[in-house]
Order: C-alpha cells, then structure tokens, then sequence
C-alpha cells in the first residue's frame, strides 16, 4: 500500500481548474495501488476552492503556506514539495503538464534523486509497477513505460483526466512552509492582450478556404469567432493565404502552423493534405463544406454539407445564445 | 499551339555575371567547385581529392560541392537500377556488401500493357540488368558525400548555384542565391546574401536541365547536332504487404500511341516498392498528366495486388534528358569549366541508365582538372581532354550504338518500336545518318479532354497529396522562382498545369495561377514553359529514398 | 561571456514514425536526424550574447551516440567555438542520468549561463534543463520567450495559461529557451569551412540505471470515424448538441 501525493495549482489564492485533473489521476493510481490521496497546494494563504480536491478524491488536502508563494516561486515550491514527499513515504507524485507543473516536476524528480515521466495521457499498475503512456514524436506514436524509481513522479497531460467526482473525506489543513521563495521570482504575469490570440494557442480554431470566395467574407469567420468570446482565433488554408487574402501567420498547415486546440472548424477548406497535418490533432474537427466528397469530410468528427453562407451565421447566432 | 511561343527566354543577363559584380556577401575562393552533389560531382570531387592525397607535389586542393538540396541526396531522384562500373572504378578495394546499393538484379520482367492485360515479352536485349543492381539514388548520393567529406572535401549543403561568374570568356566560379527574402524580395531579419565562390575550374554537375549549365552554353555558343530532349518521371514509393521478387519494366498503356515512355516497379526492399512512370516531353495532347498516368497506372492488374493494402510512403518527380548522343552539346569544356553527368545529357534511354555513365564523367573530369593544376593552366585547351577521355569510353560508344533509337519514337510508339528493333539488331546502324529532333518546346500540341480523375486516398492522390509526400516544406513567403511569359492563355495555363505534377500551375477563370512553393525542381516546365530559378537553399523536395 | 549550450540530435520533425522490429523505438531507415530546433534557438541566443558582450565562448554539448557529432558540427557551423560529445550508446528514457552526465560535465566549466531548448522534439520530455540546474544548484528559468539580461542577473518571460510570466533571477543560471526568443541564423560558408577546424572532444559516458523502463512504442488510436451531420442550416441544433454533449467542448 503506497500514497499518491498530488500537486495542486493556485493563481492569485484560486485552485485552478487543473487540479480537479491531477485530483482524478491521483485517485486512479491510489486506488490502484491501494493508498490515500493526499493533496498538497503552495500558496500564500488559504485558498478559495480547495474543498472541491475531496470531490474529486483527495483524503487530505494541505495548504503549505509561505509569504513568499503568492507567486509561482520555483524553488520554494520544489523544496517543499520535495520535502513533504520524502517525510510522507509516498508511492507517488502527480504533478500537471501545465506550464507551472513542467517547470516544476523536473525540479521535484531531481531532488528526489528519481526519475519523471513527463506528459503522461494514461496510468496504470500491473503486478505493483506503475505504468504510464506518454505521446512522443508529436503524438505520431506513444510509448509504454515502466516507472522503476520511487516514488514515481508523473505530470499529467492536461485535458486528458476528466475530471471524475468520487468524494473522500477531503479533511483540509495548513501548514507553515519554512524557508525562503528562492532566487528565481515571479514578478507577475501579463495577461495576453485580448483579440491577440494566435492561431497555434486559441483554444478555438475557426479556418477559411478558398470556399470563402473572396477576402472580404472571412468577416463571417471573425464574428463566428468573436461569438465564442474571446477563445477563438481564425486561420486560414494555404491557398487564401497564397493568395493574399489573409496573413501568413494565419495559416494552418504543413508550411503554416500546427495546431491542436480542442475545436477546430473548418469552413469551405477542401482537406489538402498539407492543410490536414497542420490541424489533425485537434481534439475534436467540424467541416463545413458544399461538397460533399471533399477530404476534410474524412477527417472531421462532425461535418454539415452545404452552402456556407447560410450555415455560418446561423451558427455564429446559436453560438451567441448558448454564450449569452 | 506551340508551347516555344509562350517560353520566357533563359534570363541570361541574370546567369552571366562578371566576377566581381556587386550583391555578393562573403566569397570564398576555392581551387575546383563542383556545382551540384548528384553522382557526378560526388564522384569527381572522390577522384580529384584522392589524386590530391596521392601526388605530394601539388599540395592541398581545396574542393568544394554547392547543392542546393537542405540535405544530401535530398533533391535527387532516379529509378534505379544501377550499373556499378563506375562505383568499382571509384572503390576498387570495396566488397559488394559494402556498395551503397540495394541488392543485385535476380530476376527481371517485360510486359506490354493494356488496360486490363499484360503480355510478357523477351527482355529487349539493351534492357538486360544482368550484374546490375538496385539502388536508391539518394543513398547513393549520401554515401559518396560521405566518402567525400571523409577526404577533406567541402560540401556544402543548402546552397543553389544562381549565376556564372566569368572573367571574358572564362568561368571563375558562382553566385549562390540569397536566402530570407520576403514575397516581394525584400530583406527578411533572416537575409543572408548571395555568397562568390570563385574557383580555378567549376564543373557544373547540375543534373538534369542544368541551369547555367544551359546558360553556359547559350553564352559560348556551344551547339549540339540535335537539341535536347526530355522525359518527365513520376515516381512513388510503397511499403507493401505483397512482397515483390523481381525487376519489372512496362511499355504501352497508360501512355497514348503518340507518347513514348513506359513504367518501372523495382523492391528496393521485399515490401518496399519503387514504382514509376516516364513520358517523353513531346507527347501530343496538351491535357495528357503523367502524374494521372502514375495514378492510372497503379490501378493496372499488374501492380495493384502489390500496392493494394499498403502506404505510398514518398512520392517525386523529375526530368531526364533523353536526347542521347546527338543531342551532347559539341563539347563539354571550356575556359575553366566543364559539363558533367545529366547537365551534359550522359545517359542512355535504351538500356534506362545514367548514373554511371554520370560519375565515369565525374571521374575523367577530375583526371583532366589535375592535370591541368599540375601543368598551372586550367585554360579550355588544358580542360579539353575530358572531351576526349569521355569520347573514347564506353559513355560515347553506349550513346553511339543507340543514338537513333530514342529519337525513332517521335513519330508514335509503333512504328518507334519496329524501328527501335532493327537498331538493336544492326547495332545502331540502321537507319545511318541521325534523325533529326526539335526542341519538346517547338512540338505542336492540340487539347483533347483526358477523362476526369478522382483520386481514392489509398491507392491513388492528389498532385498536393504528393509534394506533401515529397516532404516539400519549402518557405511560403518566397518570393516566386517561376519565370512565365507575359499573358498566358487559358488554353495554354491549362497545358502548364497538366505538365506540372506538382500543381505548382492552375488556371483560374481563364488564367495562370501559380503556386511556386509546391515546386519540386523537376524542371518539366521548364524545359515547356516557365523557366525554373533557384530560389533559398533547402527550398523543394526532402527524399530519403528516391 | 561563457556560455555552454546543450543540443540534442533528433528526428526530424517531418519524419514519418515507423515503429523498429524491437517495438520499443523509431525504425531509423530513411529518417533525417537535425540539431533539435529549440535547441537552435539556445545556440542563436549564444551567439548573440557573445557578440553583445564582445568577448567570450560558447561550448555545445551533447549527449548521444557518435553521429551526434554531426548536430555538434551544425552548432559549431553556426558560430559556437568548440563541441564535446558525451558520447553513449543510445539515450534513456528518462532524463535524469543526462542530466547527471551533463551536470559532471558542466560543474566545473566557470559558465555564465547554461542554455537548453525548452524541450526536444522527438520525447517530449521538457527536463533535463530545469534537473540539470537542479542538479548543479543553480537558479533555472524554463520556457524563456524573452530575455533581458544585465550585471548579475537577468530578467525573462515565460508563455503560462492566459499570459506571460515575468522572472528575475540572478546570474550565473541555466535557461531553457522557447520559440519566439530569436531568429536562428543559416550557417554561412564560411561557417561551415571554419567548423571543422574547430574542436570537439569527444568523451565515453556510461549513464546510470535508467529509473524508465520502456515497455514498447505504439501507433497512436486512429481517429474515430466522423459523420455528416447533416446539410445546411438545420443541421446546426444537431451539431450542437454533439458538440455539447458528445465531444464536451462546449
């Protein structure tokens, strides 16, 4: 019977929404392994939603507090974290692959002197050991592997846990975390101006093609965008970009950008291979198109056949309603 | 219409500059460059480094190799099965398991096709590949880069050769183009400028319809008893799950009666599978594609239990001069340069072979480039001897017995193939004297519809689904490298995107529409009607196993 | 300055994977290996440090099997002054015993800076910058996007969820760098010729037990057949209902 220590994440004194996935892998491992989950989250002072780890399976949730961790501090948090594992015995570490958990899993692996499988999509035990799989090449394949060191320590995709609700106790507590921030200082961090967001990162990608007809109705595109509030960006395919319709930052595709965002629309795009690399991780892929053999069809989870012109602002108001 | 009608001129004032001119950034000086890392220059660039190491007298030679590809190999394309002759002059002392080859030649197959039968007929006797092996032109190449650098040469990768520089009538080197220009040429925070590399001899191993090589000889005049001629060959590679045991050549269907070409299908491997198709560039119909005919020709009963169920792994194309001997140019030197390989249109259509003939050519010329340091004259009467060593070897006399044999076809594959026959049984004598040719260019051509084709994704794709399988991951902000007449017509922009397999050409209501970074350097229509530039080094194609 | 940058041979990010008979790594037949590309983006950064303070050298260093020669060869065409090879079999899966290796190495080079790419392209692994500072003792940022660097310390951005996260920290430190923080440049001709004149050390490393063990590489799950939905505008309430309730990204 070994423990699963999971690391939640705080900005600014909120449990951010990461955890609740960290919470749900933690869970499955402990279960697994036949130990408690005991949640851990570096702040400044108390933080406001941390009750909601017990819901999502965490037996104890433990609020290290330091005046120095109102901010991200990397070495404090890694020291404490670090020390707390190593006083608690446990089986294993579960960290998020967000951008705070991959600057900081790296540094708890090393002073555990152990080694960390980074990314991971899946975890498993069989006969005792840990397994994990993590993507590499891309996603283009993935690998299976043995966790050997102990305790493990794993950082989760995100995105990937959904988060599962299978209450425990929840019991939470603080403690006084000694020491120092660090020499490394978050000053803070500048929000992304808003409308910036770039095709590669937008969470929402809505494309044009040359279905578009000319340049001047890619403004259906942009209100399609503007409907989901902030979280979607447009691009476009090489051949509008080619010729000259729209920005060459814009282009999704093998010359263009990959992206990955978890909905991809793509409108009066035909589905030329080149374009099909640059999108075909998004998690989930609509098309809207006239024809109805074009090839983006066979990639697309979703597809509506016909006029765009029509479908498009229909959609862009449904999806304002739903928006409020 | 007659596509020469529509060709731009070769921009000469642009290939022909004086040393010195000004645009250059750094410059280099070397004692010999090879223009082009394809077999030729690998090979000579081997000889003359070796024949350096050997004669103590002569110090040093400081050898360079442009290529333009990113990569070695990476812009080279063949079918192949490979005479080792010349791989055996360069490597006496190598065992054939050592050779960057495939695999020998075991069995081999001839058919003639229609589109639902093949008729197996004898190997025509130039067709033979007894003792001959399999190969990848790109591991060839990789491996000979290799063995180069291992002997101190400079190969420089990610370089094109855009311009001569000459002093008089003499070449002294070449400019390299720019790399980080913008769309509309201006200077991107990644601008690199043209490099000058100036050298004592510069031996221009472009490969197939070299550029300066065609301006060379523009610029001096250099004439040839007939024009050259090409073919365009699209080829795939398949991962199959039907293993394939034998060498296999095609004529007839796909291609129409007034086409000439055929197709191939070599194991590179059991399951890895060459498989492409040739047409010559004089071919009638102006909506005839050979990348459709590469498509069609896939679903033949000959070919598709093998393909079917498995993955095109890579797909290109490329040109090849298929002129033959009449087609040389009179000479292939002259002040401090020479001709080599596909840039002087040593290869024989008969028996489908080049390379050898490519790197034998490599390897005279680097023989006469020493002794012309040696004697400290690099001079067109100090470089002439590799005219002569080439003229006397089995490079001219192969060319000779089958000058007329190629040419015979341009009046329709029939009559070419009864008269092809008498050829090979009088040993080129038949018919005597030489069949005259014009340019593929100066062919007419009349549009008649071709049938509409679908591809399925499986065993058939796009012209993009292939330049995606080339890995062509060339800049989209190029500025285009494609040199078009003024105001094509419709009829003839559609003849442009039939030849093109890259779909670098559309036409778009009435008009040319041009797609430069599809582009990969296959030089078709450049040789029917836009003119090909180099553009930024690593630009086109990446193949790995062409 | 002396600046020491650790790059990493990888598969390039074109290559089409194929899994090798073993069925636990990439079938390297036909496969282009290149000098990581964040990892060029680290030497880009040394550079121009250099050139910035006038004086100074940058060491790369690799770890890998002999052909990482090559990529050191590429580093050096680009500028750097000299390579060492910590030359091993093949590389573990985990990241730490590189990082042990790496930190032996650099430990007592006198280095201003120790520069990384965020991560490599072919394992993702995003770890051996941040446990090699570990390691080290050294203060480490990850991810930088931009660098201001002065006497003594330095301060950087790093991309996080929903913006960028300003640091200080002092010098000397170990970086990992991320796209967008320069413009690698072309190696020139004169660059290439000057790097083979330029040292590369070469040294045997036996790396410590793996604490990974990989059990096998697998193809990814194809993607799941998609559906027409349905045609024109009244298609939409369906869709939205799938997206809301099947795909869940709503």
């Amino acid at each position: 019977m070994s423990n699963v220590l999971a690391i939640l994440e705080q900005r600014d004194g909120t449990l951010r929404k990461v955890s609740h996935e960290i919470v749900t892998g933690a869970r499955r491992l402990a279960d697994a392994l036949g130990g408690e989950v005991h949640a851990l989250v570096c702040a400044a002072g108390p933080v406001s939603g941390v009750d909601a780890a017990g819901r999502h399976g965490a037996d104890t949730v433990i609020t290290a507090t330091n005046a120095a961790f109102g901010q991200y501090a990397p070495e404090g948090y890694a020291r404490t974290i670090a020390e707390h594992a190593k006083a608690g015995g446990y089986g294993a570490v579960v960290c998020a692959a967000s951008a705070q958990g991959k600057d900081l899993s790296p540094r708890i692996a090393a002073r555990l002197s152990v080694a960390l499988a980074a990314d991971i999509t899946d975890v498993s035990v069989d006969g005792g050991a840990i397994v994990v799989t993590r993507p590499v090449y891309a996603g283009k394949a993935l690998l299976k592997v043995k966790v050997v060191s102990k305790p493990a320590v794993l950082s989760l995709r995100p995105n990937v846990f959904t988060p599962v609700e299978r209450p425990r106790p929840g019991i939470v507590e603080a403690v006084a975390a000694t020491g120092d921030g660090g020499r490394v200082v978050v000053k803070g961090i500048k929000a992304a101006a808003a409308g910036a967001l770039d095709v590669a990162e937008a969470p929402i990608v809505v494309s044009g093609g040359r279905g578009l007809k000319e340049p001047a109705n890619f403004k259906l595109l942009e209100e399609l965008a503007q409907a989901f509030g902030g979280r979607a960006a447009v691009g476009a395919s090489r051949a509008v970009v080619d010729a000259g319709w729209r920005p060459h930052g814009d282009q999704v595709g093998q010359t263009g950008k990959t992206v990955s965002p978890s909905l991809y629309i793509a409108v009066g795009i035909s589905g030329a291979i080149q374009h099909l690399a640059g999108m075909r991780t998004a998690k989930v892929i609509v098309a809207i198109n006239k024809d109805k053999d074009a090839p983006i069809f066979k990639i697309a989870d979703y597809g509506v056949v016909g006029d765009l012109f029509e479908i498009v602002p229909a959609l862009t108001s449904e999806i304002r309603k739903l928006n409020g | 219409m007659i596509p020469s009608q529509h060709q731009p001129p070769l921009p000469l004032d642009q290939l022909i500059l004086p040393t010195g001119a000004a645009g250059a950034g750094d410059s280099m000086e070397l004692d010999v460059l090879f223009v082009g890392a394809g077999p030729a220059g690998l090979a000579g660039a081997i000889e003359l480094a070796r024949l350096a190491k050997a004669d103590r007298g002569i110090g040093e030679l400081n050898i360079g190799v442009l290529e333009k590809a990113e990569a070695l190999g990476e812009h080279s394309l063949s079918g192949a099965v490979v005479n080792p002759v010349a791989l055996r002059e360069l490597f006496p002392d190598l065992p054939e398991k050592d050779l960057p080859l495939r695999g020998r030649v075991e069995r081999e197959a001839v058919y003639v096709l229609t589109s639902g039968s093949a008729l197996r007929i004898p190997i025509p006797p130039t067709m033979k590949n007894h003792g001959n092996y399999i190969g990848s032109i790109c591991e060839i190449v990789r491996w000979l880069g290799q063995q180069a650098e291992a002997l101190g040469v400079n190969v420089f990768t990610g370089f094109p050769a855009a311009a001569l520089l000459t002093e008089g009538t003499r070449v002294a080197g070449v400019r390299t183009a720019a790399t980080g220009l913008g769309r509309d040429g201006q200077q991107l925070p990644s601008y690199s400028a043209p490099n000058d590399l100036t050298a004592k001899v510069t031996a221009l191993s472009e490969g197939t319809r070299g550029l300066l090589s065609q301006a060379w000889q523009q610029w001096q005049g250099v004439p040839s008893a007939n024009p050259q001629i090409f073919a365009l060959g699209v080829k795939e590679i398949w991962e199959t799950k039907r293993p394939l045991d034998r060498v296999i050549h095609t004529m007839g269907w796909p291609l129409p009666r007034d086409a000439f070409g055929g197709s191939f299908c070599y194991p590179l491997a059991p399951n890895l599978v060459a498989i492409g198709i040739v047409v010559g560039l004089d071919y009638q119909n102006a909506a005839l594609d050979i990348h459709v005919l590469m498509q069609r020709l896939k679903g033949h009963p000959l070919f598709r239990p093998y393909l079917e169920g498995g993955e095109m792994v890579e797909w290109g194309a490329k040109t090849i001069p298929e002129g033959g001997y009449y087609a040389l140019p009179a000479r292939r030197s002259g002040d401090g340069v020479v001709l080599l390989g596909d840039a002087a249109g040593f290869v024989d259509v008969p028996s489908l072979k080049g390379i050898h003939y490519a790197m034998q050519s490599g390897i005279y010329a680097a023989r006469t480039i020493f002794a012309a340091l040696k004697a400290g004259e690099t001079t067109a009467a100090a470089l002439a001897p590799y005219d002569r060593l080439v003229d006397q070897s089995y490079i001219a006399r192969d060319l000779y017995r089958t000058r007329n044999m190629r040419l015979a076809f341009k009046d329709g594959f029939t009559a070419g193939g009864f008269k092809a026959g008498l050829m090979t049984l009088t040993g080129g004598r038949f018919p005597g004297g030489r069949i005259a040719m014009h340019a593929d260019a100066d062919a007419a051509r009349r549009e008649e519809a071709d049938g509409v084709f679908t591809p399925d994704g499986k065993l058939t794709f796009s012209k993009v689904d292939g330049v995606f399988k080339s890995g062509n991951t060339t800049r989209d902000t190029i500025p285009t490298h494609l040199v078009t007449g003024r105001d094509i017509p419709a009829d003839v922009a559609r003849f442009y995107s039939h030849v093109c397999p890259a779909g670098v050409y559309e036409e778009v209501d009435g008009t040319l529409r041009i797609n430069a970074p599809n582009c990969i350097d296959c030089k078709a229509t450049d040789v029917l009607g836009p003119r090909w530039t180099p553009r930024e080094g690593g630009s086109g194609p990446k193949y790995k196993r062409m | 300055m002396k600046i020491a940058v650790c790059i990493k041979r990888v598969a390039d990010s074109e290559t089409r994977v194929k899994i090798a008979a073993d069925g636990k790594s990439l079938d390297e037949a036909g496969v282009k290996f290149i000098l990581n590309p964040y990892d060029e983006f680290a030497v880009e950064e040394a550079l121009r440090r250099k050139e910035q303070a006038g004086a100074g050298e940058v060491v790369v260093i690799a770890c890998g099997s002999g052909a990482s020669q090559e990529t050191i060869r590429t580093a050096l065409a680009m500028g750097a002054d000299r390579g060492v090879l910590l030359e091993t079999a093949a590389l573990p899966a985990d990241g730490l015993s590189i990082a042990r290796a790496l930190a032996t190495e650099l430990k007592d080079g006198g280095y201003d800076l120790i520069l990384f790419g965020k991560m490599a392209i072919d394992d993702y692994n995003h770890q051996v910058g941040p446990m090699t500072a570990e390691l080290l003792g050294l203060p480490c940022v990850t991810c930088v996007a931009h660098l201001d660097l002065a006497a003594g310390k330095g301060t950087a951005e790093r991309e996080v969820e929903g913006g960028m996260e300003e640091v200080e920290f002092p010098l000397p430190a170990v970086l990992t760098v991320d796209k967008g923080l320069n413009e690698p440049r072309y190696p020139a001709l004169k660059g290439i010729m000057a790097a083979k004149k330029k040292p590369l050390e070469v040294k045997p490393t036996t790396l410590g037990a793996p604490g990974l063990l990989v059990l096998a590489m697998i193809p990814p799950p194809e993607r799941k057949a998609g559906r027409i939905v349905g045609e024109g505008a009244a298609a939409i309430p369906e869709l939205l209902k799938l997206l809301r309730e099947e795909a869940k990204v709503l």
